[in-house]
Protein backbone atom coordinates (compact mmCIF):
# COMPACT_ATOMS: atom_id res chain seq x y z
CA UNK A 1 0.00 0.00 0.00
CA UNK A 2 2.98 2.27 0.44
CA UNK A 3 3.09 2.81 -3.31
CA UNK A 4 0.02 4.86 -2.54
CA UNK A 5 2.16 7.40 -0.69
CA UNK A 6 4.68 7.42 -3.52
CA UNK A 7 1.96 8.07 -6.09
CA UNK A 8 0.43 10.71 -3.83
CA UNK A 9 3.74 12.53 -3.64
CA UNK A 10 4.15 12.45 -7.42
CA UNK A 11 0.58 13.58 -8.01
CA UNK A 12 1.05 16.44 -5.53
CA UNK A 13 4.19 17.58 -7.37
CA UNK A 14 2.41 17.34 -10.71
CA UNK A 15 -0.75 19.15 -9.64
CA UNK A 16 0.10 21.57 -6.83
CA UNK A 17 2.44 24.48 -7.51
CA UNK A 18 3.43 24.83 -3.83
CA UNK A 19 4.39 21.16 -3.66
CA UNK A 20 6.28 21.43 -6.95
CA UNK A 21 8.29 24.36 -5.64
CA UNK A 22 9.07 22.55 -2.40
CA UNK A 23 10.09 19.40 -4.26
CA UNK A 24 12.45 21.26 -6.56
CA UNK A 25 13.89 23.18 -3.64
CA UNK A 26 14.73 20.00 -1.72
CA UNK A 27 13.35 16.68 -2.89
CA UNK A 28 14.68 14.93 0.19
CA UNK A 29 13.01 17.34 2.61
CA UNK A 30 9.79 17.28 0.64
CA UNK A 31 9.75 13.47 0.55
CA UNK A 32 10.22 13.28 4.31
CA UNK A 33 6.58 14.15 4.89
CA UNK A 34 5.37 11.11 2.91
CA UNK A 35 5.36 7.57 4.27
CA UNK A 36 7.76 6.02 1.75
CA UNK A 37 9.73 2.82 2.03
CA UNK A 38 13.51 3.06 1.82
CA UNK A 39 13.43 1.64 -1.73
CA UNK A 40 10.77 4.09 -2.84
CA UNK A 41 12.66 6.99 -1.35
CA UNK A 42 15.88 5.92 -3.05
CA UNK A 43 14.15 5.49 -6.42
CA UNK A 44 12.46 8.85 -6.11
CA UNK A 45 15.54 10.80 -5.07
CA UNK A 46 17.65 9.00 -7.67
CA UNK A 47 15.03 9.60 -10.37
CA UNK A 48 15.21 5.89 -11.11
CA UNK A 49 12.27 5.83 -13.51
CA UNK A 50 12.57 2.15 -14.22
CA UNK A 51 12.28 1.34 -10.52
CA UNK A 52 9.42 3.79 -9.96
CA UNK A 53 7.47 2.23 -12.80
CA UNK A 54 8.21 -1.30 -11.60
CA UNK A 55 6.92 -0.34 -8.16
CA UNK A 56 3.56 0.43 -9.75
CA UNK A 57 3.47 4.18 -10.30
CA UNK A 58 0.76 4.85 -12.88
CA UNK A 59 2.02 5.96 -16.28
CA UNK A 60 -0.18 9.04 -16.31
CA UNK A 61 1.45 10.13 -13.05
CA UNK A 62 4.99 9.13 -13.92
CA UNK A 63 5.20 10.53 -17.44
CA UNK A 64 4.01 14.04 -16.46
CA UNK A 65 6.43 13.88 -13.51
CA UNK A 66 9.34 13.21 -15.86
CA UNK A 67 8.18 16.01 -18.15
CA UNK A 68 8.81 18.46 -15.29
CA UNK A 69 12.48 17.58 -15.86
CA UNK A 70 12.11 17.66 -19.66
CA UNK A 71 12.85 13.96 -20.05
CA UNK A 72 12.52 13.05 -23.75
CA UNK A 73 9.85 10.51 -24.63
CA UNK A 74 12.39 8.03 -26.00
CA UNK A 75 14.39 8.07 -22.78
CA UNK A 76 11.25 7.64 -20.71
CA UNK A 77 10.04 4.66 -22.75
CA UNK A 78 13.48 3.09 -22.68
CA UNK A 79 13.48 3.41 -18.89
CA UNK A 80 10.05 1.92 -18.22
CA UNK A 81 10.58 -0.88 -20.73
CA UNK A 82 13.89 -1.75 -19.13
CA UNK A 83 15.68 -1.55 -22.48
CA UNK B 1 -38.17 15.02 -26.84
CA UNK B 2 -35.65 12.86 -28.64
CA UNK B 3 -31.95 13.18 -27.93
CA UNK B 4 -31.10 16.14 -30.14
CA UNK B 5 -27.50 15.30 -30.95
CA UNK B 6 -25.12 12.45 -30.25
CA UNK B 7 -21.53 11.81 -31.17
CA UNK B 8 -18.43 10.03 -29.92
CA UNK B 9 -14.95 11.44 -30.40
CA UNK B 10 -11.40 10.89 -29.23
CA UNK B 11 -9.63 13.56 -27.20
CA UNK B 12 -5.88 12.98 -27.60
CA UNK B 13 -3.97 16.05 -26.36
CA UNK B 14 -1.90 16.02 -29.54
CA UNK B 15 -5.02 17.10 -31.43
CA UNK B 16 -4.33 20.61 -30.23
CA UNK B 17 -0.95 20.61 -28.46
CA UNK B 18 1.09 19.07 -31.25
CA UNK B 19 -1.42 18.97 -34.06
CA UNK B 20 1.24 19.73 -36.67
CA UNK B 21 3.04 16.48 -35.86
CA UNK B 22 0.28 14.48 -37.57
CA UNK B 23 0.53 13.88 -41.31
CA UNK B 24 -1.52 16.60 -43.10
CA UNK B 25 -3.98 14.14 -44.71
CA UNK B 26 -4.84 12.68 -41.31
CA UNK B 27 -5.07 16.10 -39.73
CA UNK B 28 -7.35 17.34 -42.51
CA UNK B 29 -9.57 14.30 -42.18
CA UNK B 30 -9.93 14.86 -38.43
CA UNK B 31 -10.52 18.60 -38.78
CA UNK B 32 -13.18 17.92 -41.42
CA UNK B 33 -14.79 15.39 -39.12
CA UNK B 34 -14.99 17.91 -36.31
CA UNK B 35 -16.34 20.52 -38.70
CA UNK B 36 -19.12 18.19 -39.76
CA UNK B 37 -20.02 17.30 -36.19
CA UNK B 38 -19.93 20.94 -35.15
CA UNK B 39 -22.37 21.72 -37.98
CA UNK B 40 -24.67 18.93 -36.86
CA UNK B 41 -24.56 20.17 -33.29
CA UNK B 42 -25.26 23.77 -34.27
CA UNK B 43 -28.15 22.71 -36.52
CA UNK B 44 -29.67 20.52 -33.82
CA UNK B 45 -30.74 23.37 -31.55
CA UNK B 46 -29.18 21.54 -28.62
CA UNK B 47 -29.51 23.57 -25.41
CA UNK B 48 -27.51 21.42 -23.01
CA UNK B 49 -24.74 18.90 -23.53
CA UNK B 50 -24.24 15.89 -21.31
CA UNK B 51 -20.58 15.11 -21.76
CA UNK B 52 -19.55 11.53 -20.98
CA UNK B 53 -15.88 11.91 -20.31
CA UNK B 54 -12.79 10.87 -18.41
CA UNK B 55 -9.99 12.70 -16.68
CA UNK B 56 -6.34 12.14 -15.98
CA UNK B 57 -5.76 12.43 -12.22
CA UNK B 58 -7.01 16.01 -12.42
CA UNK B 59 -9.87 15.94 -9.91
CA UNK B 60 -9.71 12.44 -8.55
CA UNK B 61 -6.96 10.47 -6.88
CA UNK B 62 -6.69 7.20 -5.02
CA UNK B 63 -7.66 8.89 -1.74
CA UNK B 64 -11.27 8.89 -2.94
CA UNK B 65 -12.50 7.58 -6.24
CA UNK B 66 -15.81 6.24 -7.48
CA UNK B 67 -17.04 4.66 -10.69
CA UNK B 68 -18.96 7.70 -11.96
CA UNK B 69 -19.18 11.34 -10.98
CA UNK B 70 -21.80 13.84 -12.17
CA UNK B 71 -20.81 17.51 -12.16
CA UNK B 72 -23.48 19.76 -10.69
CA UNK B 73 -21.57 23.03 -10.67
CA UNK B 74 -22.84 26.27 -12.20
CA UNK B 75 -19.53 26.58 -14.07
CA UNK B 76 -16.22 24.86 -14.65
CA UNK B 77 -12.73 26.00 -15.59
CA UNK B 78 -10.29 24.43 -18.00
CA UNK B 79 -7.99 23.33 -19.34
CA UNK B 80 -5.57 22.72 -16.49
CA UNK B 81 -2.74 22.04 -18.95
CA UNK B 82 -0.95 25.28 -19.89
CA UNK B 83 0.62 23.53 -22.88
CA UNK B 84 -2.61 22.31 -24.48
CA UNK B 85 -2.92 25.31 -26.82
CA UNK B 86 -6.51 25.85 -25.79
CA UNK B 87 -7.27 29.15 -24.07
CA UNK B 88 -8.41 28.87 -20.48
CA UNK B 89 -12.16 29.31 -20.37
CA UNK B 90 -15.15 29.17 -18.11
CA UNK B 91 -17.70 26.59 -19.21
CA UNK B 92 -21.25 26.94 -17.97
CA UNK B 93 -22.76 24.02 -16.12
CA UNK B 94 -26.39 23.04 -15.72
CA UNK B 95 -27.14 22.11 -12.10
CA UNK B 96 -30.82 21.49 -12.90
CA UNK B 97 -30.16 18.78 -15.49
CA UNK B 98 -27.41 17.38 -13.28
CA UNK B 99 -29.89 17.05 -10.40
CA UNK B 100 -32.44 15.37 -12.67
CA UNK B 101 -29.82 12.94 -13.87
CA UNK B 102 -28.76 12.10 -10.32
CA UNK B 103 -32.29 11.62 -9.04
CA UNK B 104 -33.22 9.43 -12.00
CA UNK B 105 -30.06 7.38 -11.58
CA UNK B 106 -30.67 6.74 -7.90
CA UNK B 107 -34.29 5.85 -8.64
CA UNK B 108 -33.12 3.32 -11.23
CA UNK B 109 -30.46 1.71 -9.07
CA UNK B 110 -27.30 3.38 -10.35
CA UNK B 111 -25.62 5.61 -7.78
CA UNK B 112 -22.99 7.93 -9.27
CA UNK B 113 -21.07 10.32 -7.06
CA UNK B 114 -21.44 14.02 -7.60
CA UNK B 115 -19.30 17.12 -7.25
CA UNK B 116 -19.86 20.86 -7.11
CA UNK B 117 -16.25 21.59 -8.01
CA UNK B 118 -14.50 20.04 -10.98
CA UNK B 119 -11.77 21.19 -13.31
CA UNK B 120 -11.52 20.16 -16.92
CA UNK B 121 -8.40 18.74 -18.52
CA UNK B 122 -7.82 17.83 -22.15
CA UNK B 123 -10.27 14.95 -21.87
CA UNK B 124 -13.13 17.43 -21.74
CA UNK B 125 -11.65 20.58 -23.24
CA UNK B 126 -10.44 19.05 -26.53
CA UNK B 127 -13.92 17.95 -27.64
CA UNK B 128 -15.46 21.22 -26.45
CA UNK B 129 -12.77 23.21 -28.26
CA UNK B 130 -13.67 21.57 -31.56
CA UNK B 131 -17.40 21.05 -31.16
CA UNK B 132 -18.52 24.07 -29.13
CA UNK B 133 -15.63 26.53 -29.39
CA UNK B 134 -17.59 29.48 -28.00
CA UNK B 135 -17.96 27.47 -24.76
CA UNK B 136 -21.41 29.02 -24.38
CA UNK B 137 -23.54 25.88 -24.30
CA UNK B 138 -24.14 24.53 -20.78
CA UNK B 139 -22.49 21.23 -20.05
CA UNK B 140 -23.19 18.48 -17.53
CA UNK B 141 -19.96 16.50 -17.25
CA UNK B 142 -20.17 12.86 -16.28
CA UNK B 143 -16.78 11.42 -15.40
CA UNK B 144 -15.99 7.72 -15.67
CA UNK B 145 -13.20 6.19 -13.63
CA UNK B 146 -10.95 4.86 -16.36
CA UNK B 147 -7.66 5.05 -14.43
CA UNK B 148 -7.87 3.11 -11.19
CA UNK B 149 -8.75 -0.56 -11.15
CA UNK B 150 -11.37 -1.78 -10.92
CA UNK B 151 -12.96 0.38 -13.55
CA UNK B 152 -16.74 0.05 -13.90
CA UNK B 153 -17.83 -2.81 -16.11
CA UNK B 154 -19.12 -2.18 -19.61
CA UNK B 155 -22.41 -3.72 -18.53
CA UNK B 156 -22.73 -1.19 -15.73
CA UNK B 157 -21.80 1.70 -18.02
CA UNK B 158 -24.46 0.58 -20.45
CA UNK B 159 -27.04 0.54 -17.64
CA UNK B 160 -26.00 4.01 -16.51
CA UNK B 161 -26.17 5.17 -20.11
CA UNK B 162 -29.76 3.95 -20.38
CA UNK B 163 -30.70 6.22 -17.48
CA UNK B 164 -28.88 9.14 -19.09
CA UNK B 165 -30.79 8.49 -22.30
CA UNK B 166 -34.14 8.46 -20.49
CA UNK B 167 -33.40 11.74 -18.75
CA UNK B 168 -32.36 13.35 -22.01
CA UNK B 169 -35.33 12.00 -23.92
CA UNK B 170 -37.98 13.09 -21.43
CA UNK B 171 -36.58 16.55 -20.83
CA UNK B 172 -38.50 19.48 -22.33
CA UNK B 173 -35.11 20.92 -23.22
CA UNK B 174 -33.05 19.80 -26.19
CA UNK B 175 -30.26 17.67 -24.78
CA UNK B 176 -27.30 16.41 -26.75
CA UNK B 177 -24.79 13.74 -25.77
CA UNK B 178 -21.07 13.61 -26.41
CA UNK B 179 -18.96 10.62 -25.43
CA UNK B 180 -15.23 11.16 -25.50
CA UNK B 181 -12.06 9.11 -25.11
CA UNK B 182 -10.11 6.30 -26.76
CA UNK B 183 -9.60 4.55 -28.93
CA UNK B 184 -6.62 2.22 -28.41
CA UNK B 185 -3.67 3.91 -26.73
CA UNK B 186 -1.38 3.29 -23.79
CA UNK B 187 -0.26 6.70 -22.57
CA UNK B 188 2.77 6.72 -20.32
CA UNK B 189 2.83 2.92 -20.27
CA UNK B 190 5.02 0.26 -21.86
CA UNK B 191 3.02 0.08 -25.07
CA UNK B 192 2.87 3.82 -25.59
CA UNK B 193 2.67 4.33 -29.34
CA UNK B 194 1.00 1.00 -30.08
CA UNK B 195 -2.35 1.39 -31.86
CA UNK B 196 -4.58 -1.68 -32.18
CA UNK B 197 -6.42 -0.96 -35.40
CA UNK B 198 -8.32 -4.24 -35.37
CA UNK B 199 -9.66 -3.62 -31.86
CA UNK B 200 -10.62 -0.07 -32.76
CA UNK B 201 -12.47 -1.05 -35.91
CA UNK B 202 -14.37 -3.88 -34.24
CA UNK B 203 -15.39 -1.61 -31.39
CA UNK B 204 -16.56 1.12 -33.75
CA UNK B 205 -18.47 -1.43 -35.83
CA UNK B 206 -20.34 -2.52 -32.70
CA UNK B 207 -21.08 1.13 -31.90
CA UNK B 208 -22.24 1.80 -35.46
CA UNK B 209 -24.58 -1.16 -35.36
CA UNK B 210 -26.04 -0.20 -32.00
CA UNK B 211 -24.98 -3.64 -30.77
CA UNK B 212 -25.61 -3.01 -27.11
CA UNK B 213 -25.38 -6.67 -26.11
CA UNK B 214 -21.93 -7.01 -27.62
CA UNK B 215 -20.80 -3.72 -26.13
CA UNK B 216 -21.99 -4.79 -22.69
CA UNK B 217 -19.86 -7.93 -22.98
CA UNK B 218 -16.58 -6.07 -23.46
CA UNK B 219 -14.36 -7.30 -20.65
CA UNK B 220 -11.83 -5.24 -18.74
CA UNK B 221 -9.17 -7.52 -20.18
CA UNK B 222 -10.20 -6.56 -23.73
CA UNK B 223 -9.87 -2.86 -23.00
CA UNK B 224 -6.60 -3.41 -21.14
CA UNK B 225 -5.15 -5.32 -24.08
CA UNK B 226 -5.82 -2.30 -26.30
CA UNK B 227 -3.95 -0.05 -23.87
CA UNK B 228 -4.74 1.66 -20.60
CA UNK B 229 -6.40 4.52 -22.47
CA UNK B 230 -8.90 2.18 -24.11
CA UNK B 231 -10.85 2.12 -20.84
CA UNK B 232 -12.01 5.59 -21.85
CA UNK B 233 -14.30 3.79 -24.29
CA UNK B 234 -16.55 3.00 -21.34
CA UNK B 235 -18.08 6.41 -22.01
CA UNK B 236 -18.85 5.32 -25.56
CA UNK B 237 -20.55 2.21 -24.19
CA UNK B 238 -22.66 4.44 -21.95
CA UNK B 239 -23.58 6.50 -25.01
CA UNK B 240 -24.73 3.32 -26.76
CA UNK B 241 -26.89 2.61 -23.71
CA UNK B 242 -28.37 6.09 -23.87
CA UNK B 243 -29.15 5.69 -27.56
CA UNK B 244 -30.68 2.25 -26.97
CA UNK B 245 -29.75 0.65 -30.26
CA UNK B 246 -29.69 3.75 -32.43
CA UNK B 247 -27.33 3.14 -35.30
CA UNK B 248 -24.43 5.41 -36.05
CA UNK B 249 -21.97 6.35 -38.70
CA UNK B 250 -18.21 6.28 -38.51
CA UNK B 251 -17.01 9.64 -39.76
CA UNK B 252 -13.32 9.23 -39.06
CA UNK B 253 -10.91 6.54 -38.10
CA UNK B 254 -7.23 7.31 -38.26
CA UNK B 255 -4.36 5.61 -36.46
CA UNK B 256 -2.35 8.73 -35.74
CA UNK B 257 1.17 7.62 -34.77
CA UNK B 258 2.49 11.03 -33.65
CA UNK B 259 -0.47 11.29 -31.27
CA UNK B 260 0.02 7.64 -30.24
CA UNK B 261 -3.73 7.07 -30.45
CA UNK B 262 -6.40 5.54 -32.63
CA UNK B 263 -8.59 8.53 -33.38
CA UNK B 264 -12.27 7.93 -34.05
CA UNK B 265 -15.36 10.03 -34.58
CA UNK B 266 -18.91 8.81 -34.88
CA UNK B 267 -22.24 10.49 -35.39
CA UNK B 268 -25.61 9.11 -34.26
CA UNK B 269 -28.18 11.34 -35.93
CA UNK B 270 -31.85 10.92 -34.98
CA UNK B 271 -32.67 10.46 -38.68
CA UNK B 272 -31.16 6.99 -38.70
CA UNK B 273 -32.82 5.86 -35.48
CA UNK B 274 -33.37 2.12 -35.39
Amino acid sequence: MSVYALQKLIRDVNRKPDCRDAYFQSAAEFAASYDLTADERAALLGMNIRALYAMGVHGLLLRPFTLLRQMPEGDYLKAIRGD
Amino acid sequence: MTISFACAVSHAPGMTAWAEAAPPPQRDCINNGFERLRGELDASGTEVLILLTSEHWTNFFLDHIGAFCVGRAASYRGPIEPWLQIDKAEVKGDPEIAAELLEASYDEGVEPGFAYELEFDHGTMVPLHFLAPRMDRPVVPVFFNTLAAPQPSARRCLAFGRVIGKVAARSPRRIGLIATGGLSHDPGERNHGVIDIEFDQKFMAAMAGGEVKRLARYARSEFAAAGAGAFELLSWVALAGALDGRKGETIVYEAVRPWATGIGMMSFPPAVAA
